[in-house]
């Protein structure tokens, strides 16, 4: 059986406490673009090498933007 | 990853609210590569090597230290919804990186309403003429760790008909909801549709009143207690009892207050985890997109960018170990201590 510890949001995970893994977002902690600005473009390659300019690629589609952390761990 | 794998099953949804979808890690296309062959995601996953733009966004995560192995580089996760001018009109971000949102709230956000899905667990009572349910929304309204879903409670009023909004005068009813679940189900605060002004007649008061159909959302997830990744699942499902109180008025009459009870029965699911070592064997949906070999490869890309905070993060990781294990030893002296003075106690 592990030794599980629980951190102070109510969670487990594979990592002692306090290990960088488990850091999450700090109370009061901007999170970047606010609502009413515009998002800011950017230009980033897929996994295929092919680039996507976010604004020309949605064209004038709602789109929903989502940061992960990993997808090898 | 579990959000990646909803994100893929709820995809159609996105394509039919006209929606697009991106997501973006600091990952190498390589990685992202395998990844997208052993999930067959049909969005795009976008490399940020180097994570210019989760710097440019300010929202790299600044509790990690360059030289923190695997970590360094990587967002605090967050999710945001622009319109068709690219404004952005809602974003989510959480406290811990654990809580994290399907398509479904996504959408509706965008769209500006709730589109319940046909699979989701629900369940409904009609008096006279207005029907209420409650429904867990959401991946099918399956729980899993840190998933965050909407119980929607949903009044379909009649013609004319309304019910009330704290606070009102004395005598008169509130609608409230009130919803209980299993030990380790957090549930929010409840996010209210936006009021109507009501003037009642022969009575100088005016109340904020909602009609026709009214959505009332109670984020919901479980944190450990109830599921984890480091265990496997106890029991499939689980049961949300969902207590309503309100009443229904029209311009003259009120009808009958109403206490109900609403029981949802809603299942859980293990999360997805990659086939490392260290996620492996705790009863969770292990997946293998060349895990081992491009983890490796991702701590020699963090050496490379510094070697010398690398070895600062190696001497921390090992101290952090120490101390868990420290910890970890104090536990069991205590209990085994705790047996004895029990034995103690019998004899």
């Amino acid at each position: 059986m592990d030794f599980v510890e629980t951190d102070e949001t109510g969670f487990e995970a594979p990592a002692p406490l306090g290990h960088p893994g488990r850091k999450g977002l700090p109370a009061g902690h901007p999170t970047g673009p606010k609502v009413g600005q515009r998002l800011p473009d950017f230009d980033l390659p897929d996994h295929t090498g092919k680039r996507i300019r976010f604004h020309e690629d949605r064209g004038n589609a709602k789109a929903a933007v989502v940061f992960f952390r990993s997808v090898v761990w | 990853m579990t959000q990646l794998v909803e994100l893929r099953d709820g995809h159609q949804k996105f394509a039919d609210a006209g929606m697009k979808l991106y997501t973006i890690s600091y990952d190498d296309p390589e990685a992202i590569a395998d990844f997208v062959t052993a999930h067959k995601m049909p969005y795009p996953i976008l490399s940020d090597l180097g994570s210019k733009v989760i710097r440019d966004y300010g929202i790299l995560n600044t509790e990690i230290k360059p030289g923190d192995i695997p970590v360094y580089g990587v967002p605090f996760p967050g999710t945001y919804i622009v319109d068709e001018q690219g404004i952005v009109t809602d974003k989510f971000f959480y406290d811990t990186y654990k809580r994290r949102d399907g398509p479904e709230n996504m959408i509706d956000s965008a769209v500006g309403r709730i589109q319940l899905d046909p699979n989701e667990p629900t369940a409904a009572f009609m008096d006279e003429g207005i029907r209420v349910s409650a429904t867990l929304h959401g991946a099918g309204g399956v729980l899993k760790q840190g998933s965050m879903r909407h119980l929607v409670v949903r009044f379909e009023l009649g013609e004319g008909l309304h019910i009330y909004s704290d606070p009102v005068p004395e005598g008169m009813i509130p609608t409230t909801v009130e919803v209980n679940g299993p030990e380790g189900l957090v549930v929010q605060e409840a996010i209210v549709p936006p009021t109507e002004t009501f003037h009642l007649k022969g009575l100088d008061v005016e109340l904020q009143v909602w009609s026709g159909v009214v959505d009332i959302v109670i984020p919901v997830y479980p944190n450990a207690i109830l599921l984890s990744e480091m265990r496997p699942l106890e029991t499939n499902e689980t049961t949300i009892d969902v207590n309503i109180r309100y009443q229904a008025c029209d311009d003259e009459t009120c009808l009958f207050p109403r206490n109900r009870k609403l029981t949802l029965t809603v299942p859980m699911a293990p999360v997805d985890v990659q086939a490392l070592p260290f996620h492996q064997g705790h009863g969770q949906n292990e997946w293998d997109a060349n895990s081992k070999k491009h983890m490796l490869r991702l701590v020699l890309r963090i050496f490379r960018q510094n070697p010398k905070a690398f070895f600062g993060g190696i001497l921390r990781q090992i101290k952090l170990g120490r101390a868990a294990k420290a910890r970890e030893r104090e536990q069991k002296r205590a209990s085994s201590s705790r047996t004895r003075n029990l034995d103690h106690d019998v004899l």
